[in-house]
């Protein structure tokens, strides 16, 4: 059997959330041993939708993070339960045992993604099976099922169209849910030339990583705004934006974040 | 398939675009009549869909998969909320001789049997014919969306059931209340007088276009456009598909709204925010450009326009004094000069066609006529229809054409394919078919005021001259007026404006009987005398007509469930009704009626499928062309390969609805039959009114609220499921799901607003509760709040509030506009770019209402109680 893993394409996702509601459709309510007990009708979010909004108006971008349990190799819940409920499948997908939880809670703190929702009625953890009843029937997971955009897959992650990364992989966890275009931090702005109050388009803008000298190209567009993305969290950068006609603009950035340097003046040379 | 093995499969209508049509359904499973899930539909392998080829920029076509908004998905909840009616309930403060009309609204109510039910409505049906002579005294509202099935659950049948009153027993006519075009306003009052288009109400046909843009255009402006909002409720998956394709076709994507909506922040390349309703001074300062730089279609004004001079002098403030240029649109609009003319030119030099799903905040509010046709102004002036240059609707509305569809699909099969109901035409129609009725912008004015009188009958499909003809409510002066309602909708205050005078206009005493026809206790419902529990779309077999979408298809929607207390469908309702008063023949058991509807189909007359095998076959669905079939569809049409939208105008210069047939400046209609209105003039121009920032108002409301439809619920249906809640509210300190209202932080920061305070909107209208979602995704002295959140009134200290956030309750009427009992010249819905203030709310000053729901409001509904 090939080995298949949760693919998210975060560029793909628009935020429509219906694989939160097709995962409660699927789970309030129903049964599927041994896998799962039903989850209750509220609070629980087996799959939830992060809408990260960055960037300050008018330079203002939205990424959704379709997150679920990222059912780890090195899983923490597993190390953290003592009563041994948490248990890894032959595929891998991470799932509770509904009849051994004992709903002590301790697993909860111990996931580093917050995606484990103690269900009180039945006093026990439950978070998202992967749809383990599923894939045993030979149909995809519901959140997969229903998402529009192909942003959430289930495949082999050789088919992945891009390099994969995993969600925080500092917490030491080993993912084996696997994401493209995860955020990384932008510098932007707007160029302008005040006194003749017009933008300033196809400005050459070149950005460098003074840690390994990496640079990073793009031009203003026709509104005379520039997007260097794909940069790196905590680290330090020049900037050097040229057009002919116009000084040149150049500062140093320390990037703790995504940086919008606003409006920047080109005076004429 | 062990889980699944024994679920009967079932196909679901939408859960509430209602109006006889419906996008692809749901497949829902149900076992020992419970639904357990509620899954996309594939559409089969074998059935062709289309594909749109393009020279350079590859080949586009729709997934197999197709979903529903998030709704539709927790039919599971929806269909055994707690708001339920179960059975026919009355209110305890009613009787036949004392209508105790305070108590609406707040009185409780008692289960009563279907017998007594239909003896009190039919005794005051009786009552209002001995005592008036006529039906005139009943205002029907049956006009709204609601759930999809082509026959049960359609919102029409209280007019059917009068006008067969009055042709089977000469009981004469009943007043109709005629639903306006919406989330058209601006292209119906404006548009339309600048290049006509009257049976798309004033938005231009959209045969073929995206052949045509996704082989020419290099820009598209979604000019308030949210296909991921609106589109993903009416039409499904298509509209979550078509902004991809501009995408992957290389087009770039500028959005321009207060807001960064749902689409732009998953679309836009740029955003440019600009203040609610102010599209109509940045669409002047683009022509500005245009004209100073030379730069528009000078050939294509002289052949294909009449009128642009007035608008080159208005532009460059020859007839006024004002230059209308972009420094001047700059402090109207909060956009930088700079940006404009960076837009202007962009527009200029790039094949640029501009996009909408409705229209967005722009054309909902006050005046938005007038950038309505603004907008048509400055697409004309870049030659529209040009290659490239289209209006483009994003999500496949299938009615918006002149001969063919927005994709790939024959002919025969966009008219003749699909069961087409009659009673859209009470509705969505040409003109009343009652020569007594009233605007559904005005119907609260028509029960408080003696007399009312306005132009224009606002139906959707009628004929632009009709907006210059004057009406009255009474039609006589001895007429008696509103005595009683009968409401299907249940949206009125949660939709259309003020909707806090309408909630009063139902506790008028002059109404002596309130009817409300509903699956739940919501909105205005509460106000009835009598409500009668109608079924939800999984109570009862149905025909579902797939035309919401880009392919059609029909499919037989068998029931799921049994019925809920003993609720029955809005056609049964009617029916047994229409039964009681000698109306049998009008109402035909619903499987000869949709027998009937579905031997008129291609399905029946060419494809030969009988009734009874499309039954067992559960759906139909048709093919699509391929492409060289389409190619060859399209020259018989008049269109190339690759043209299509308003490419025939571009090449033959007339042919427009307008009286000169072509693009109007300067309307002539207008200009002949309404010279001086300062409203909409001839030419339109910039008109300052009221609800703006700087008017007098704003000292005291300084903020512009801006409301767009809803992306969870649709438009009021839906609010209270708490999937639903999760997803789309905020959660309170108190634990309540308040409804989020946008802010900027700047102004946030002004008022001492933190993220997810309870806030209070107000103005004079009245104020409601709201969950303040600080966010750099709306513009600065804006607040964006979606409309049709279910209304729960409480007190807040001692004032009256809205706990629900229905933001509708404190938007404009269009009566404020006009002196009472002067003729109102326009009446268009107002209900987004208004004025208001926001302030911060401490909880505990909140007194909860005893909850809108069936257990709350229902005293005494065990079976020995019944009354």
């Amino acid at each position: 059997m090939t080995h298949r893993n949760f693919m998210i394409d975060v560029d793909k996702c628009t935020g429509c959330n219906l694989c939160v509601v097709a995962c409660k459709d699927e789970h309030v309510d129903s049964s599927y041993p041994p896998w799962t007990k039903p989850q209750p009708e509220e609070k629980h979010f087996w799959i939830k939708v992060g809408a990260l909004e960055r960037g300050e108006i008018p330079r203002v971008r939205v990424n959704f993070l379709p997150t679920m349990c990222q059912h780890c190799e090195d899983a923490p819940c597993i190390i953290a339960c003592p009563e041994g409920a948490i248990k890894t499948r032959g595929d891998g997908l991470v799932w509770i045992d509904g009849d051994l939880c004992t709903g002590c809670g301790d697993c909860q703190p111990a996931c580093p993604y917050d995606v484990i929702y103690k269900n009180d009625d039945l006093n026990i953890a439950q978070k998202c099976t992967g749809c383990a009843h599923r894939l045993d029937n030979g149909e995809n997971p519901r959140c997969v099922d229903v998402c529009p955009h192909e942003a959430i897959t289930f495949d082999q992650i050789e088919e992945a169209s891009g390099p994969l990364e995993t969600l925080h992989p500092e917490y030491g966890a080993k993912p084996r849910v696997f994401w493209q275009g995860l955020p990384k931090p932008w510098i932007t702005g707007s160029l302008l030339n005040i006194k003749t109050d017009e933008v300033i388009i196809g400005a050459s803008v070149e950005v460098t990583d003074l840690k390994d000298g990496r640079k990073s190209e793009t031009k203003s567009d026709e509104f005379g705004e520039f997007w260097v993305t794909g940069l790196k969290l905590n680290n330090d950068y020049s900037i050097k934006i040229s057009r002919a006609g116009y000084k040149d603009f150049t500062a140093t950035i320390f990037l703790d974040g995504d940086k919008d340097i606003g409006v920047i003046d080109l005076p004429n040379s | 398939m062990s889980e699944n093995s024994s679920a009967k499969i079932v196909y679901v209508s939408h859960p509430g675009s209602g109006l006889a049509r419906s996008n692809f359904p749901l497949e829902c499973h149900v076992e020992d009549g419970k639904i357990i899930r509620s899954l996309p539909f594939y559409i089969p392998d074998d059935v062709r869909l289309y594909e749109i080829n393009t020279t350079e920029r590859g080949s586009f076509t729709r997934p197999r998969k197709e979903v529903q908004m998030p709704l539709a998905f927790a039919a599971k909840q929806r269909v055994h909320a707690n708001t339920r009616v179960k059975f026919p309930l009355l209110r305890d403060g009613w009787t036949p001789e004392n209508n105790n009309s305070a108590g609406r609204g707040s009185d409780s109510f008692s289960r009563i049997s279907w017998d007594k039910a239909i003896d009190i409505i039919v005794g005051q049906l009786e009552r209002i014919h001995d005592k008036y002579g006529s039906m005139e005294p009943v205002l029907v509202q049956a006009d709204g969306h609601g759930q999809s099935g082509y026959l049960h659950s359609l919102h029409f049948w209280g007019h059917y059931l009068f006008d067969m009153l009055r042709e089977k027993k000469g009981w004469g006519w009943w007043t109709q209340q005629v639903r306006n075009p919406d989330s058209w306003e601006g292209y119906y009052w404006g548009a339309k007088h600048v290049w006509g288009f009257d049976d798309t109400l004033g938005e231009p046909h959209q045969d073929a276009v995206w052949d045509d843009v996704l082989e020419h255009s290099e820009m598209v402006i979604f000019s308030g456009n949210d296909p991921e909002a609106t589109g993903l409720g009416m039409s499904g998956s298509t509209a979550l598909e078509m902004p991809k394709w501009l995408k992957k076709a290389g087009i770039k994507i500028v959005a321009i709204a207060p807001d960064l909506n749902h689409a732009a922040a998953a679309h836009a390349d740029t955003w440019i925010p600009i203040k609610p309703n102010t599209d109509a001074a940045l669409y002047l300062a683009v022509a500005f450009v245009w004209i100073h730089e030379e730069t528009y279609d000078k050939e294509y004004i002289r052949t294909h326009t009449v009128g642009f001079n007035a608008l080159k002098a208005h532009v460059q403030g020859n007839d006024d004094g004002i230059e209308k240029n972009p420094q001047w649109a700059s402090e109207i609009t909060g956009i930088p000069a700079s940006v404009i003319k960076a837009l202007a030119r962009e527009w200029a030099a790039k094949r640029t066609s501009l996009s909408v799903y409705f229209g967005g905040p722009k054309i909902r509010g006050t005046l938005s006529h007038l950038a309505a046709r603004m907008e048509a102004y400055v697409l004309a002036m870049q030659g529209f229809g040009a290659p490239g240059r289209q209006f483009l609707r994003t999500g496949a509305p299938s009615f918006y054409k002149k001969s063919l569809a927005q994709v790939p699909r024959y002919p025969d099969v966009d008219f003749h394919g699909l069961a087409f109901s009659p009673m859209i035409e009470y509705a969505i129609g040409h003109g009343p078919k009652s020569p007594v009725f009233i605007p559904r912008t005005l119907a609260a004015e028509a029960i408080q005021q003696r007399k009312i009188k306005w132009k224009s009958t606002t139906a959707a499909l009628a004929k632009a001259e009709d907006q210059f003809t004057s009406y009255q409510y009474p039609a006589s002066d001895d007429a008696p007026g509103i005595r009683m309602v009968w409401n299907e909708n249940g949206s009125q205050p949660g939709s259309w404006g003020h909707g806090n005078n309408w909630l009063e206009a139902l506790r008028n005493e002059n109404l002596d009987f309130v009817v409300g026809i509903h699956p739940w206790l919501e909105n205005d419902l509460t106000y009835s005398d009598l409500i009668l529990p109608a079924q939800t779309n999984y109570e009862h077999e149905d025909l579902i007509v797939v035309q919401r979408s880009d392919i059609f298809a029909m499919f037989y929607q068998e029931q799921a469930i049994e019925p809920v207390g003993e609720s029955k469908s809005d056609f049964e309702i009617h029916r047994v009704i229409g039964q009681r008063l000698g109306l049998d023949e009008a109402f035909p058991p619903p499987d000869d009626w949709l027998k009937a509807s579905f031997e008129k189909t291609l399905a029946s007359t060419r494809d030969n499928l009988s009734w009874d095998h499309f039954k067992k076959k559960k759906h139909v669905i048709y093919d699509c062309p391929t492409w060289e079939e389409w190619v060859e569809i399209k020259k018989q049409h008049g269109y190339s390969r690759h043209t299509g939208g308003l490419h025939w105008f571009w090449k033959n210069g007339e042919g427009l609805d307008t009286p000169s047939s072509k693009i109007e400046f300067v309307s002539e209609r207008i200009d002949r039959l309404d010279p001086h209105s300062v409203e909409r003039p001839p030419l339109a121009k910039w008109v300052a009114h009221s609800e703006q920032p700087h008017s007098k108002k704003a000292q005291t409301y300084p903020l512009t609220v801006m409301s767009n439809h809803p992306k969870y619920r649709f438009h009021v249906q839906g609010d209270d499921i708490p999937w639903i809640q999760e997803l789309g509210k905020l959660k309170g300190p108190d634990q309540y799901f308040y409804e989020p209202c946008w802010i900027h932080p700047e102004d946030a920061a002004e008022r001492n607003i933190g993220h997810g305070d309870i806030v209070m909107i107000h103005n004079n209208r009245g104020a409601i509760l709201c969950g303040a979602l600080i966010t750099e995704r709306i513009i600065p002295g804006a607040i964006s709040i979606d409309h049709g959140a279910k209304i729960d009134l409480v007190r807040l200290d001692n004032q009256a509030v809205d706990r629900g956030g229905c933001i509708n309750l404190i938007a404009p009427t269009v009566q404020e506009k006009y002196e009472k009992g002067s003729e109102i010249d326009i009446p268009e819905m107002n209900v987004s770019g208004f004025l208001a203030e926001i302030e911060k709310i401490n909880h505990t000053r909140i007194q909860p209402s005893i909850g809108v729901n069936f257990d709350s409001l229902v005293k005494n509904s065990k079976p020995e109680n019944i009354r």
